[in-house]
């Protein structure tokens, strides 16, 4: 989000889902959709139906190529020199769209002498891509009257994160894809409302409605419509810091909602010492996981299916939730346990719905103000939609006008992963999601169905890093970084390529978190968990398989 | 007012958009940022291409101007404070005044034509209003592209 935002003006996906089927082009990025956002990816696929180009570009093999028109197997950690020598070349043959640089964006010479120093020749040598390929991309981009790209954590997981979203911004404003229907620049957001809570102000810096707790006029609005004398100007930690600060004293009390933070920070060994030396660790969930373990409080909360209030998806649409089930036991609505939190505190919230808390909301909002019940009673709305007599937006930026005015370009010079494979740690781990499971499996794991589906953690290894091994799909494997060791069952297979493993988080009995490292991006404080450096071990054998066995839930 | 003939109505009118046209040509010169120096020009140049318009439904009396309004009115500039113009204005701060200016432009044709003697100048006076309400309509569709930057 804030490297689109520093691009754009705004962080969010610049078109809708729906406009994906028609794309003329898809390039997809660092996104395993078909695993991690399924129903987008059908999106996609009728898209490649209807003739569209499909470039998905991930260094594995993922579900979704098998669609696709080319994959192109990147680097982990190499997407900066990649876009840079796309965009190089685009340049080079003249494919630049000049009037939409000349109108709409800022400093187009800047982008355009920076890339020179990437041609395709150099940027291959990084980026492990054939130059034949590159130009073959390059030019599919070019000639094309449009195209979407779309993107995940393969883009935003690394240490260069947000310089990875700028080049991605630099390469769809080369090519004036920015403000086109079918077209644009997507985040494809995690959960069901991700976006719903940025929106509404969960991160250290805003207020709803991305409005800066440090802008004085900001913070006295708010002031006044919640009835306090004044409140806090000076931004928060981002999570990373939070937890570290708990060590020295500087945060004493961590307040955990629907997060099992155990199991999702990178290198878990270090993340429990960190909660250990909390005063105070309160955490509200539905189910006990690793995180709960280490509470001295727990809230049950309610689950999606016991909640009254809305979703903001992806593509930037508030969508109406309904109570379906009468929550079990304890447990409550987050917002009912707020309100009694606040009133034993000796301030009343005034919170006592959810619709409530949006009307709260709605009052002091800029880009959600015209979204009313009401008008989502059937069919949800996209922000910006500042007004009730306003239809919401679909596409960003049709006007030719960017948030921020006109678009910004960064000249970006790509740095290697934090933790390079070496003679100890020869292999790359990059982890993820699977689509049978759900996060840290708080809630897939408690499914019977899913469970049975997939019951437990593979690693994923590459035929030729398996055979120099010794290592069969079954056999028991020891994975080791310098975090910490887990032991895990390994899953021969051509999806990752040589030197490369790769692994989820959604087992608390081998999970990739204890593994992973925890350098970030110093932007958002985004952990690297694409990569970092592993070595694999065989512990045991398995029971031995003949390679043409197959199983539907490991394609 | 209510006592203007319809070519007095015009001049006025005609005068409204030199005064916008000269308004936004200005502060576009003493404007800090690049954008928004682009916008007030694109705005001055808009004024201009009204004023054209204007001088020639003024001339050609065989010209029947009617003008029917918007499809829709989104009611942003309504919603909307008016910034306070400097040099240091931000883009969205720019599409804000010209929104208002439109938006005062629609309330002082509409107060014309209520207060109109004949139907033929209420007509006239309406359709400059919703004249206006079409230019604000657009410059609110951009304010929607631009007014609501995200912090992070």
């Amino acid at each position: 989000m804030a490297g689109l935002a520093a691009s754009f003006g705004s962080g969010a996906m610049t078109n809708s889902i729906a406009e994906l089927q028609d794309a003329k082009v898809l390039f997809v990025i660092g996104s395993n959709t078909t695993e991690a956002h399924p129903v987008i990816s059908y999106f996609m696929k009728r898209a490649v139906r209807k003739g569209a180009v499909l470039i998905v570009n991930d260094p594995r093999r993922i579900d979704l190529t098998r669609w696709a028109t080319m994959h192109v197997q990147h680097n982990v950690g190499s997407d900066v020199a990649y876009i840079n020598g796309l965009i190089n070349e685009i340049f080079r043959n003249g494919w630049a769209r000049e009037e939409f640089l000349a109108t709409c964006t800022e400093n187009p010479d800047e982008i355009r002498n920076a890339v020179k120093a990437y041609p395709v020749e150099k940027a291959s040598k990084i980026c492990g891509v054939p130059v034949d390929t590159m130009k073959k991309v390059a030019r599919i981009l070019g000639e094309s009257e449009s195209a979407s790209v779309c993107y995940t954590l393969g883009i935003t997981e690394h240490i260069c994160g947000t310089d990875n979203v700028k080049a991605l911004a630099n390469l769809q404003m080369v090519l004036g894809n920015i403000g086109k229907y079918a077209a644009g620049l997507n985040p494809l957001r995690g959960q069901n409302n991700v976006q719903g809570a940025c929106d509404m102000g969960a991160l250290p810096n805003v207020f709803h409605t991305y409005q800066p707790v440090d802008n004085p006029a900001a913070s006295a609005k708010m002031a006044k419509a919640w009835g306090v004398e004044k409140l806090p100007t000076k931004p928060g930690y981002k999570m990373p810091t939070m937890l570290r600060k708990a060590r020295d004293g500087g945060t004493k009390i961590l307040y955990c909602v629907g997060d099992n933070t155990v199991q999702t920070e990178p290198n878990m060994a270090h993340t429990i010492e960190e909660l250990k030396a909390l005063e105070l660790l309160v955490v509200c969930d539905i189910f006990p996981n690793m995180t709960t373990e280490y509470a001295h409080v727990v809230f049950p909360d309610t689950s999606w299916g016991e909640e009254d209030g809305t979703f903001t998806n992806t593509e930037r649409r508030v969508q109406r939730v309904r109570r379906a089930l009468t929550p079990p036991g304890q447990a409550r609505s987050h917002w009912w346990v707020m309100q009694e939190l606040g009133t034993r505190l000796g301030r009343d919230l005034g919170f006592t719905s959810g619709r409530s808390i949006w009307e709260d909301m709605r009052a002091t909002s800029t880009s959600l103000a015209g979204i009313t019940w009401e008008r989502i009673e059937r069919q949800g709305l996209q922000w910006p939609c500042p007004t009730v007599e306003h239809p919401g937006t679909p596409t960003l930026h049709l006007s030719g006008k960017f948030t921020r005015g006109k678009g910004l370009f960064h000249a970006l010079s790509w740095i290697p992963p934090a933790e390079a494979p070496d003679a100890e740690y020869p292999l790359v781990l990059s982890t993820g999601r699977r689509l049978w499971h759900y996060h840290s499996g708080t809630q897939t794991r408690n499914s019977v169905g899913l469970e049975a589906i997939f019951p437990e953690e593979l690693m994923e290894i590459s035929p030729s890093d398996a055979a120099a091994m010794g290592i069969r799909s079954g056999d028991m494997v020891k994975a080791t970084s310098r975090r910490g060791a887990i032991t895990v069952k390994a899953w021969v297979t051509d999806r990752s390529p040589a030197g490369v493993c790769w692994c989820a988080f959604h087992f608390y009995e081998a999970c990739a978190n204890v593994l992973t490292n925890s350098a970030f991006d110093s932007v958002t404080e985004t952990a690297e968990y694409k990569a970092c450096a592993i070595r694999i071990e065989k512990v045991s054998d398995g029971v031995p398989v003949a390679p043409s066995v197959s199983r539907q839930a490991r394609p | 007012m209510g006592s203007m003939d319809i070519e007095q109505i015009f001049s006025a009118a005609i005068e409204r958009e030199i005064e916008a046209n000269q308004f936004y040509a200005g502060v576009a010169k003493s404007a800090a940022n690049d954008s928004v120096r682009q916008i007030f020009t694109e705005l001055a140049r808009d004024e201009l291409g009204h004023k054209e318009l204007l001088e020639r439904f003024k001339h050609d009396p065989t010209l029947d101007m009617r003008i029917a309004a918007p499809s829709q009115d989104f009611k942003i500039a309504e919603a909307t404070e008016s910034p306070r113009l400097s040099i240091e204005m931000k883009p969205a701060d720019a599409i804000a005044l010209a929104m208002k200016k439109e938006q005062q432009a629609v309330e002082f044709y509409r107060g014309l034509a209520r207060s109109a003697k004949d139907s033929v100048t209420r007509e006239m006076l309406e359709s400059l209003a919703n004249m206006e309400l079409g230019h604000k309509h657009r410059l609110e569709t951009v304010f929607v592209d631009i007014g609501y930057p995200e912090a992070f």
